[in-house]
């Protein structure tokens, strides 16, 4: 196994694929410091700095596209640091951070959480970049809480989640904002501090509105603005000069395609879904939310004709509700229209693999699942998930995202209906 | 000037532009359409990339460029449309497969229908918005 002995001040790129053991000394990893007997592991298409803070030994093991890389200076900005040590000193309660994609804003959330931790401070990381998750799966943002020293966010233990949905904030914004609320506000009880890191929408109408109510909403003390150039100005323009940190990007930051992104929710979907389960819900126990299904008066179905095979029916504000057994057609639907004004149709069986988030009575996200199938005649929906005890689930979310249970995503849902 | 919160605005700008690109050509329009009812099936939630992909539907090229196999809407001199695969290419003549012709319509101040010769008929209402929701019709600046 090929070892390495460096001196205090040593700087190196981790590359994964990589596992990592202190034989002896100490180094910061991603900030974290490491002692004698830790071990790390680097994934594939993943890389992280060792500093070296006290003259060490490391052995290391290499897989594919694994690389230990010798550098001859820092890749941390200094500006890093002098911000980080501010913080220290004045102990703001929110920090987020600002950026566009790939600018390493994960990385910077995971240096300053593991050097809070250094000196006594406990931080709450929050995830909100719902494609790209790395505290909880794709479709939530989460919570986690920087109990030890971790080279990725993502080694992070998941504390709370919520669902949003979707791989993206695109029309799911009333999602993402109050997620965003909610998870502060949870992280504010279990930390010293809350790190939110942002997706990199920065431009256009809806990308400024996202990153503009999130701040409105979470209110943060420092705003951390990781920009190349001067991308985020138009958004610090909102915020007090006094909250505003620009920081410049750390070298070697990595870039990658939408199919690599593709591939990543994947993998962490089907490692996800590896120990799910089938799990029988009780329509009558369990809460439907953020859908139309559940939300009106019951419709006797033998008052609708035979013609549109109707398996369920209920009157709702805005019309009715018919769910069928095949795909309704014109005539039955115009029959409907005449009665109830408008009439929102689903076909028996379009639900199967949407996307749905399911949690407690306090709203708390238990986990996530994928429809099987709903019996709307008993009011039952079989949900594959790794969440075991049905009797716990309060409600179901739906999302707008259909999956395979290996983590392939097959589609999205026209929202209104799945 | 609030900002828009969803992609609607620019979806709806971008099919009434090439709607008006494409005006006096029914099988690009047709094309577009098509795209777009497929995208939208496919992708409803995200709106900013059916805009972003809509314009790549019908898109200018110099006829030495086209392959075979490829679609292709080609306006002639005299007024008529053709779409289809392009089975053949030479230096002289590109031949279509899978083809539709249309002659264009041309203006005329006035035209006469013999009944018999009509299969259906529609009504267009062309100021809706004042006829359906006035309150809404506000005065253009």
């Amino acid at each position: 196994m090929p070892e390495l002995k460096l001196k205090h001040g040593d700087v190196a790129m981790l590359e994964g694929q990589l596992s990592l053991e202190v034989k002896g000394g100490e180094v910061l990893i991603s900030g974290g410091l490491h002692g004698k007997g830790s071990k790390v592991v680097i994934p594939r298409a993943k890389s992280v700095p060792l500093e070296v803070e006290e003259d060490a030994l490391v052995t290391y093991t290499l897989g594919q596209d694994g690389k230990v890389e010798q550098l001859s200076e820092r890749t941390i900005p200094r500006e890093w640091d002098a911000l980080i040590s501010e913080i220290i000193q004045r102990r703001p309660k929110v920090i987020l951070v600002m950026g566009n994609v790939d600018v390493g804003k994960s990385f910077f959330t995971t240096y300053l959480a593991n050097t809070m931790l250094r000196h006594g401070l406990r931080a709450g990381a929050i995830d909100s970049d719902v494609g790209q998750s790395d505290i909880g799966p794709p479709t939530t943002m989460g919570l986690g809480i920087f109990e030890r020293p971790v080279a990725l966010l993502y080694e992070v233990p998941l504390s709370s989640a919520y669902f949003v949905g979707s791989m993206s904030p695109s029309e799911h914004m009333l999602e993402f904002v109050v997620g965003v609320k909610w998870l502060v506000e949870h992280g504010l009880k279990k930390a010293d501090m809350a790190i939110v890191n942002t997706p990199g929408w920065i431009f256009g109408g809806p990308g400024r509105s996202l990153q503009l109510y999130t701040l409105e909403t979470v209110d943060p003390d420092i705003v951390v603005a990781l920009q190349r150039e001067e991308e985020l100005e138009h958004l610090l323009s909102s915020v007090p000069p006094a909250r505003v940190r620009r920081l410049p990007v750390s070298a070697k930051v990595r870039s990658r395609s939408s199919a690599e992104r593709a591939s990543l929710r994947a993998m962490f979907l089907g490692k996800y879904f590896e120990d799910a389960g089938k799990l029988l819900l009780d329509l009558q126990k369990a809460r439907l939310k953020r859908c139309y299904l559940h939300t009106g008066r019951p419709v006797d179905v033998g008052t609708l004709g035979a013609q549109a095979q109707v398996l369920h029916a209920e009157q709702m504000p805005e019309g009715v509700l018919v769910v069928t057994k095949r795909k309704m057609d014109e005539n039955a639907i115009r029959e409907l229209e005449a009665r109830f004004g408008h009439v929102r149709t689903i076909t028996q069986g379009s639900e199967r693999n949407v996307i749905v988030g399911l949690t407690n009575d306090a709203n708390e996200l238990l986990g996530i699942g994928i429809i099987e199938r709903i019996d709307y005649e008993r009011g039952q929906m079989a949900v594959l998930t790794p969440v075991k005890n049905a009797g716990e689930v309060a409600a179901v979310q739906f999302g707008s995202m259909r999956i395979k249970p290996d983590g392939e995503e097959i589609g999205t849902v026209k929202q209104g209906t799945f | 000037m609030t900002l828009e919160q969803s992609e609607y605005q620019r979806l709806v700008e971008i099919i009434i532009e090439l709607s008006e690109r494409y005006r006096g050509d029914p099988n690009a329009r047709e094309a577009i359409l098509s795209e777009l009812r497929t995208l939208y099936k496919k992708i409803p939630i995200y709106p900013g990339i059916i805009t972003m992909l809509l314009p790549k539907v019908v898109q200018p090229i110099e006829m030495d460029k086209l392959k075979e196999g490829e679609e292709t809407v080609l306006v002639l001199k005299d007024g008529r449309m053709v779409s289809g695969k392009v089975a053949e290419i030479s230096p002289t003549e590109i031949k279509l497969a899978e083809c539709k012709q249309l002659d264009i319509s041309r203006p005329a101040e006035k035209v006469s229908v013999r009944r018999g010769d009509v299969q259906e008929a529609k009504l267009v209402t062309r100021v809706v918005l004042e006829k359906e929701w006035p309150t809404l019709n506000f005065e253009e600046e």
